[in-house]
């Protein structure tokens, strides 16, 4: 955090107020973003907008509409942050915020359909093991891009609830309550999707 | 003790087993090898998995680039919005200042009068195929383009030495209306009870609901708004279901299928509907000009009521006069009326005044007999002067371009060649003229093709007529009195038949498409000596 703020002060700031912001802790801006001070909600928007992007990015299918949903992000955040109370982590709170976001957008994509498909016939948690193994060995930069490029091909049921466990942190109940699905459904999308993902990566480098 | 599945184990590892089997779990990690080390692989794919997806997508804007974009997208829009009243503005001086011919005055838009008999009289211009609608639409439309152009022509380089763009960016400069404006966009676009909008507020939505207070004005587009707070100036509302039941301190101003208020207005509702109802709750301030199919006033209006209505009911209470034109009219027990009553209808038993009504002033109720133009003399004399100008129009022509004239007359008889022609010539020419326009080389260019576009539309019918006169007379020389008196018989005939309602507008549609084109193989002909010989 430390070293994030002395970055930011690198550059000579535009105005007074803006480098006062850069300088606050995070609870005084959020404080200050409550009084629906412009500066510490673009301060917000500054330390924030590259994660909430990354989120609708992995959540949605292409950049335009990642940047349709940030922006939608931080002008509900205006209103929003008002209900926030203080009892999860900020950032954490933003996220769920912008999960929620993705999801309206893929819903509006595909009226009349749900999203996220139950997972078929096997609700069941236990199941045999999968032939491969757990995801580990890959580790250059690289081989990272190709994860994400799987990631992003995996099926949106797969892929949305995995983002909001390992991007977003959500816990499973969570994810079950934005998703309006059960929580062993949640279980088994985040297993399946992972199984799916090694399946992909394994396949792709054979 | 059985080994667990990997889905359970991955479970776990998420933190996201039950305390009971979680602890069970552990116990059995303690003595199996085999599932610790699936345990411990699944640890480690979690954190691979998280670190993979911290680090961001390649395409992912950094923080200042993306704040830049969306700066640049509010400037954009604030440039549009600006260009946009500037234009308007000068527009309306420009209106303003033009001696206006009065078949255009239906066309102008300034001023609420302009407004509502654009709206109200569009379609009885366009079934009565109003002569000169048209060729008025077309100079209109051209003088917007020219507008248009000229603004793309400020965005030029040299504007500084064009003295009539000096007086154009003086205007705009001037002409720039001081008050912010806050946009909003989103499928469900709310003002919080507790929210303060200072600028004007422009929001776009599936459903637009203002709760809280808005210190400018609040124009709407959308499916629903509802306004529950407080609108301190002008609520303009495009939205198809509009719900006042909060405060609209300035006047409303409604395009849309249905408008209810059962709050307070301070000013008036000006506006075109398919149905208008002021609840008994709701109360107006001033007036109430609108057209729509059903008005329903239950509430109090304070001044007056100007309604053109399919059917209205009024069992409230209007301040000064009510006056109505259109279907039916219903006054019940509870309605008052301080002024005057007039109702305009088509049949006398289409008003009903319940015994109860109270009416201040006196009751004027017409019986509106399809009264038409050609019951009147000014119309016949509009008629003659018209036709007199067209025949000397052409007679001037045929005297000054003999040549070029015959040959326009000769080509309409190209028939569908030249309607194609002729439509393309309609529709594409503003186009051209407006790219010509965006270099400033072109604009006096395109100043002159416009010219002769507007010539030639008012043109295209004589040589039209001429030739109808020509085809039905069929005379045996080709002297100018033949011409002449066959372009008489051809306008007359013209005129006539641009009367019959709907047909007739569709027929001067094609008599100008079949000139325009015509005169189009002239020019192309003229410019081209030696495929024409």
């Amino acid at each position: 955090m430390d070293a994030e703020r002395n970055k930011a002060k690198g550059p000579p700031p535009r105005e007074g107020t803006a480098k006062q912001m850069e300088g606050l802790d995070l609870e005084s801006v959020i404080a200050r973003a409550r009084g629906r001070d412009a500066e510490a909600l673009a301060e917000i928007y500054r330390r924030y907008a590259r994660r909430v992007f990354g989120l609708c990015r992995y959540m949605l299918d292409s950049s335009e509409s990642a940047e349709d949903a940030t922006g939608e992000v931080f002008l509900k955040l205006q209103r929003l942050i008002e209900s926030y109370d203080g009892a999860i982590p900020f950032p954490r709170w933003l996220l769920r915020v912008a999960g929620n976001q993705c999801i309206d957008a893929l819903r509006r994509r595909q009226r009349g359909r749900r999203v996220i498909m139950e997972v078929g016939e096997t609700t069941v948690i236990d199941g045999p093991s999968s032939e491969q193994s757990p995801l580990g060995a890959v580790i250059t930069t690289e081989e990272r891009q190709q994860v994400r490029d799987a990631i992003a091909r995996l099926p949106e049921n797969y892929r949305v609830p995995l983002v909001l466990r390992y991007y977003s942190e959500l816990s499973y109940d969570e994810i079950a309550q934005q998703l309006d699905l059960q929580r062993n459904h949640v279980a088994a999308l985040i297993f399946r999707a992972k199984q799916e993902l090694r399946r992909k990566l394994n396949h792709g480098s054979k | 003790m059985e080994c667990y599945s990997e889905q359970t184990c991955a479970i776990f590892v998420d933190g996201e087993l039950g305390v009971d089997e979680a602890g069970r779990l552990r116990a059995h990690l303690t003595t199996c090898q085999r599932c610790r080390e699936l345990v411990d692989a699944l640890r480690a794919e979690n954190r691979f998995l998280g670190e993979c997806l911290h680090e961001l997508p390649e395409e992912a804007p950094s923080p200042a680039t993306f704040s830049r974009s969306r700066w640049s997208w509010l400037w954009g829009d604030l440039a549009a919005m600006a260009a946009l009243l500037g234009l308007g503005s000068i527009f309306f001086v420009w209106i303003n200042d033009l001696k206006i011919p009065e078949a255009l005055q239906w066309l102008n838009p300034s001023g609420v009068d302009g407004i509502t008999n654009l709206i109200f009289n569009f379609s009885y211009y366009f079934a009565n195929g109003g002569t000169a609608m048209l060729a008025d639409y077309a100079a209109v439309v051209g003088g917007l383009f020219l507008l248009v152009g000229g603004a793309a022509v400020l965005l030029g380089r040299r504007w500084r030495q064009q003295p009539g763009l000096r007086l154009v960016i003086v205007l705009l400069a001037m002409s720039l209306p001081s008050f912010g404006l806050e946009r909003r966009h989103a499928d469900f676009v709310t003002v919080a009870a507790n929210e303060i909008v200072d600028d004007t507020l422009l929001a776009a939505g599936n459903t637009v609901r203002m709760e809280g207070v808005v210190n400018g004005d609040l124009l709407a587009f959308g499916r629903t708004l509802e306004v529950r707070g407080t609108v301190k100036g002008d609520l303009v509302s495009f939205a198809k279901r509009t719900v006042v039941s909060g405060t609209v301190e300035g006047s409303i101003y409604n395009l849309s299928e249905s408008l209810d208020l059962d709050g307070q207005l301070g000013h008036s509702i000006y506006g075109w509907m398919q149905s208008l109802r002021v609840d008994t709750r709701g109360h107006v301030g001033d007036g109430i000009l609108v057209g729509a199919g059903d008005i329903s006033l239950e509430g109090d209006v304070k001044r007056s009521a100007t309604i053109f209505a399919g059917n209205a009911d009024v069992s409230g209470s209007i301040g000064r006069e009510l006056t109505m034109a259109g279907g039916g009219l219903t006054l019940t027990n509870t309605a008052r009326v301080g002024g005057n009553l007039s109702a305009r209808v088509h049949q006398l038993k289409d008003v009903h005044i319940a015994d109860g009504a109270t009416i201040g002033g006196k009751r004027d109720i017409q019986v509106r007999v399809r009264e038409s133009q050609f019951t009147r003399p000014r119309f016949y004399f509009h008629q003659a002067i018209w036709l007199a100008a067209a025949i000397l129009v052409g007679w001037l022509g045929l005297v000054l371009f003999p040549g070029f004239f015959e040959a326009c007359t000769q080509a309409v008889g190209l028939g569908w060649r030249s309607l194609g022609l002729g439509f393309g010539v309609l529709v594409g020419a503003p186009v051209a003229m407006i790219v010509v326009a965006i270099t400033l080389v072109g604009l006096p260019l395109s100043l002159m093709v416009f010219a002769v576009y507007m010539v030639a539309i008012y043109l295209a019918k004589i040589w039209v007529g001429a030739f109808l006169g020509r085809m039905l007379l069929k005379p045996v020389g080709a002297t100018k009195g033949d011409w002449v008196l066959g372009l008489l018989v051809g306008l007359v005939i013209l005129t006539v038949i641009g009367f019959i309602p709907y047909l007739g507008g569709l027929i001067h549609l094609a008599v100008m498409c079949l000139g325009l084109g015509a005169f189009a193989w002239q020019l192309y002909g003229a410019s081209r000596p030696a495929s024409t010989t």
